[in-house]
């Protein structure tokens, strides 16, 4: 049995309808209109007990959203929503306990009071034994350095120290499901590299993730598998892996010859690459199908007839499938 | 009490005394009122009476009505409305407590911290003003539950009016609208006893006077034994009533509850 399971889930929000300019500010005070707006249309989404889920998407996707349907913050327009069975807005508190909520945006640590205190009064919360809450901060510690400013007020806290202590805060309770939304934001590579190889850890563990990012680095590093969210719809739902092998078709390499490229009588004498003039002169760029030609092949004939001073290897990323996706030029 | 509920309030309360000069401006402020009410009435009344209150008496009454506002204004409305307005409510929402429960633990963990300001004030105007004493032991005491009952009676009107927000966005004008019936309805402003009748039954069918004219009446034994302990069984039953009705309009708003936004 899934431990999250989504079915038509679908939530529509009403907007004003307002005019722009002092006529149309008049106009709706008068006479109010509003528009309905789906933020999230229809989504079939099941998790498994262990899973580690990505859920991308652009800007207005519909990303957030769907969390805070799933974390039960909102009440579905449409569709159900289980996890471990409940229904988590008509069953919020039971669910709250079991589920472990990061908003990168919204921190829940007490503004005016350290950071200590937060964490305390999450204890108090989840009913967390003393010795759990020990063992819990000592591992958290050992992983994110928490003891650096656990006595500090969390107003005083740099982005980064505010982002781990929050972490901190979504799993003190050790929950089973964790919801992380954009859990990197902002964060500078160190740290981010710190919270991924924490993030590893808990899914080890056996902790269920579903964590949405802009960041694709901490989808590629975390996850195994990636759902893809645009207006409001699953644009994809699968293995990372399989992601990659299906839409990352072509390589390219990057020459850098002794004399200025002449890229045209390079496409016809190798007519079966596709070339493009690189950033310098000299530089030229040779993409080839993945799944015609080995890399070896083509670096060995290139190399062998073209003699060039150096080359670079690149293989697209997620990132560039992903941007095709949102652009619409891939399909599921 | 839960200890989750103590523990909410006692989070509240070591918020409200993190920021010492604000906590030191408000007793200032507080007693600057006092004594401005204390001028103006001192002049009013001279040697005679107005609306059945002495100089004496009435020195008491603004004296517990500076003790009933500095509890009354203690809490923090502010902080409820603009975690609704700001969508922080979606991490309250997503904690393993009662939203309601959960909120009066942190409203009256910020009342309490004003006790120290308020003893400290009532006590300084008693011995400096001297006012008439509480019309019996029994008075005295009454008196004290009258206050103590204004704790869980200001969380039901704040919490309600702060609920608004989710409806109207903005909390501003809710706050205006409300301080203003409560400083009025109450009698912190002018003493019902000097109002018309027909705005004196209007009062009395709000819950605003319970916080001033209530405890006054009892401890200047304006009503009897048998009228003190209506008027307290009447304080209670609105507390009461507000914390269902604060359920019931919740248990609809949540089911509303609009968080734009990552």
């Amino acid at each position: 049995m899934p431990i999250l399971e989504a079915r038509n889930l679908t939530k529509t929000f009403r907007r004003p309808d307002k005019a722009s300019g002092f006529k149309g500010a008049v106009k709706h005070l008068v006479q109010r209109k509003y528009k309905n707006y789906t933020a999230v249309d229809g989504i079939d989404l099941s998790i498994e007990a262990g899973e580690s889920v990505a859920y991308v998407g652009p800007n207005g996707a519909g990303k957030s959203t769907t969390v805070k349907l799933l974390t039960g913050i909102l009440r579905p327009s449409e569709g159900t929503v289980r996890v471990m069975g409940r229904d988590p807005h008509v069953e919020r508190i039971p669910n709250a306990h079991d589920i472990g909520v990061l908003f990168g945006q919204r921190t829940q640590l007490w503004w005016d009071l350290p950071v200590e205190e937060s964490l305390k009064l999450l204890k108090h919360m989840y009913g967390v034994s003393d010795a759990d809450y020990k063992a819990r901060l000592a591992r958290f510690d050992d992983l994110l350095d928490l003891g650096e400013f656990m006595p500090a007020l969390a107003r005083t806290l740099s982005l980064g120290q505010r982002m781990r202590a929050d972490l901190a805060c979504a799993l003190i309770h050790a929950p089973k499901m964790v919801y992380l939304d954009e859990p990197t934001i902002g964060l500078d590579i160190s740290v981010k590299d710190r919270l991924r190889a924490f993030l590893r850890e808990l899914v080890d563990d056996g902790t269920t993730l579903l964590l949405t990012s802009h960041d694709l680095a901490d989808i590629e590093e975390v996850c195994e598998r990636i759902v893809v969210i645009d207006k409001g719809a699953i644009a994809y739902d699968g293995p990372i892996q399989q992601l990659k092998a299906h839409y990352i078709t072509t390589k390219a390499v990057n020459l850098f010859l002794e004399g200025p490229a002449d890229v045209p009588a390079l496409a016809e004498k190798f007519p079966e690459y596709a070339w493009a003039a690189g950033e310098a002169p000299s530089e030229v760029v040779v993409t080839y199908e993945s799944n015609r030609f080995t890399t070896a092949e083509v670096l060995g004939g290139l190399t062998a007839q073209l003699a060039p001073r150096d080359l670079s290897l690149s293989e697209p990323s997620i990132e560039d499938v992903i941007r095709r996706l949102y652009a619409g030029e891939l399909t599921k | 009490m839960a200890s989750v509920d103590l523990a909410l309030a006692t989070i509240s309360f070591k918020r409200k005394i993190a920021y010492k000069t604000t906590w030191i401006f408000s007793v200032l402020f507080g007693g600057w009122s006092l004594l401005a009410g204390l001028a103006v009435w001192s002049n009013l009344i001279g040697d005679g009476e107005m609306g059945g209150y002495d100089w004496q008496a009435m020195k008491a009454y603004l004296i517990i009505g500076f003790l009933t506002s500095t509890l009354a204004w203690a809490g923090s409305d502010w902080d409820m409305a603009n975690r609704i307005l700001d969508g922080l409510v979606a991490v309250d929402l997503t904690k393993p407590v009662d939203f309601q429960r959960a909120r009066a633990g942190e409203y009256i963990g910020g009342m309490v911290a004003s006790v120290p300001a308020a003893a400290l004030g009532t006590t300084a105007a008693v011995l400096i003003f001297r006012p008439a004493p509480p019309d019996s032991a029994l008075a005295a005491v009454l008196t004290v539950v009258s206050v103590l009952l204004i704790f869980p009676l200001a969380f039901g009107i704040n919490y309600l009016s702060v609920l608004t927000c989710f409806v109207t966005q903005r909390f501003l004008g809710i706050q205006w609208a409300r301080d203003t019936m409560l400083a009025f309805f109450s009698g912190m402003m002018v003493p019902l006893a000097l109002m018309p009748v027909w705005l004196q039954a209007t009062a009395w069918a709000l819950p605003f006077v319970h916080f001033t004219t209530t405890p006054a009446s009892i401890y200047l034994g304006r009503v009897g034994t048998a009228g003190a302990l209506g008027l307290l069984a009447a304080q209670a039953a609105w507390a009461a009533a507000l914390w269902v009705i604060g359920r019931l309009i919740w248990s609809q708003l949540v089911k509303k509850v609009t968080v734009h936004g990552g």
